[in-house]
């Protein structure tokens, strides 16, 4: 069953056409990562998955909901597709639990004593239970991120959109942010991921995509993409990367 | 002619001056408190997606600061009565004026503050199936406001102040109470430093109360 379908979305920024014709489907249960150059688009392709970003045109369907139509409503879409971002976005005025159940309590109307319940299991389940009653400036990059990761599934969503993850972190605590995503990804969590980590695009995806220039130039598995990339933009970039 | 500076006089008119005081802390709170409100308003409809509110939000603070506040307030005291044939009482004249007069600069402050919060807080408030309301009440503007404090607390001095215009309408605030003792006793010097003192016990009590305010929040969070 497809979680994710893209039909021939454009999106440009003025007279700057930054996404030039995708096509994309993402089954559940996939994980996906998308990697390319900075300013390759991939970050904005996310974006408007759940309409953080507009779409100039065509069309994504999303859990089977046209994200466009008028008639959806946009925020409970954003509730199926959880988000994490490069740079964490945390609430800095709330602690590390009300963060992760402010979505809970406000969006789902969930009583307050189960959303704590269900806040200390997803803190339980990123490493964090103990963090609960912590600030978030009192926490490293890569337990902030965490964080964002048990906030992202506060509300049982389908699918988890992942905008460079690590990208902020310091290198010796990227890996304790890939081992909650790697975990998730075992127990059969839909995930997209934009991200520059090749070893867990290549140990964790079903499938990789190189978006570059504004469309997908590689869409395969793993295996092929690394070992035998078909497209040259792709050849040079892994060529530059590895 | 010999000037001697009458301590007596001075210390005596401080209690007179209570009466006085008391007009200038009610017009204060309640121009300041109805200039919170007008202003959150008027801030927020600036920052507003569609022309309208924009426009009405731009239209009002420009006609405000671009006016002197005596002027505003001649206007409405002794103008607009003439206009809609009703007359306001000067206490509720002032207390209109303050709050008309302090929303205007009040607006910017929130404007800016709520600007001045990373757009990324926003995008995770919406990630998370937040409206656009519950985002700008449970994230946005609780870490607005703080940036607000610091300049608030300059706008309410400056406020607390400005209330000392409202004697052209007759309200019988501080310096018109000032006003009244000199015509009695024509101690000028000691009955206006009196004045002047009572005015910096005031804003002295707000600069502090607002730093109380400040390290209260600041213990709460961190950021």
């Amino acid at each position: 069953m497809e979680m994710i379908k893209i039909i021939n979305l454009h999106k440009s920024y003025g007279d700057l056409e930054v996404i030039k014709g995708i096509d994309l489907d993402i089954k559940s249960g996939e994980v996906v990562c998308i990697i390319g150059p900075s300013g390759s688009g991939k970050s904005t392709v996310l974006r408007c998955v759940n309409r953080l970003e507009t779409p100039t045109s065509g069309r994504i369907i999303v859990d089977g909901k046209d994200i466009m139509d008028p008639d959806t409503d946009i925020n409970h879409v954003r509730t199926e597709a959880g988000m994490v971002f490069q740079q964490f976005n945390l609430f800095p005025h709330m602690t590390v639990l009300d963060n992760v159940t402010l979505g809970p309590v406000k969006v789902r109307k969930m009583p307050r004593s189960d959303a704590d319940k269900l806040g200390l299991a997803l803190l339980e389940k990123v490493g964090l239970a103990d963090k609960a009653r912590n600030y978030p400036e009192q926490l490293s990059g890569g337990q902030k991120q965490r964080v964002a990761i048990a906030r992202a599934l506060s509300l049982k969503p389908k699918v988890i959109l992942f905008d460079e993850p690590t990208s902020a972190l310091d290198p010796e605590l990227v890996g304790e942010v890939l081992e909650v995503m790697r975990q998730l990804a075992s127990e059969g969590m839909t995930m997209v991921v934009v991200t520059h980590e090749m070893g867990f695009a290549r140990d964790v995806a079903d499938r990789v995509i190189f978006i570059d220039d504004g469309v997908v130039q590689e869409d395969s598995n793993p295996g092929d993409f690394f070992s035998n990339p078909k497209n040259p933009r792709l050849r040079d970039f892994l060529g530059k990367v590895a | 002619m010999e000037f001697h500076f009458d301590w007596s006089v001075f210390f005596e008119s401080i209690p007179m001056l209570m009466r006085g005081v008391k007009f200038t802390i009610v017009i204060t709170l309640g121009g300041l408190s109805l200039g919170f409100f007008l202003g959150a308003l008027i801030g927020l409809m600036k920052l507003a997606r569609h022309a309208f509110p924009r426009t009405v939000a731009i239209t009002y603070i420009e006609a405000i600061r671009g006016t002197p506040m005596l002027v505003q307030a001649m206007f409405l005291y002794y103008g607009v009565p003439m206009a809609l044939g009703i007359r306001i009482p000067p206490l509720t004249a002032g207390i209109i004026i303050i709050a008309v007069n302090s929303g205007a600069y009040i607006a910017e402050i929130v404007r800016g503050a709520v600007q001045s919060i990373d757009p990324g807080q926003t995008e995770a408030g919406r990630s998370i199936g937040l409206t656009r309301s519950q985002t700008m009440l449970y994230i946005v503007w609780p870490q607005a406001f703080k940036r607000m404090i610091p300049p608030l607390g300059n706008q309410f001095i400056i406020s607390l102040k400005d209330t000392s215009l409202l004697m052209v309408i007759g309200v019988g605030e501080l310096l018109r109470t000032g006003q009244e003792i000199v015509a009695v006793n024509f101690k000028a010097f000691e009955v206006y430093l009196a004045v002047a003192v009572v005015y910096l016990a005031m804003t002295l009590s707000i600069a502090k109360g607002l730093r109380m305010v400040e390290n209260h929040l600041d213990m709460k969070t961190t950021r």
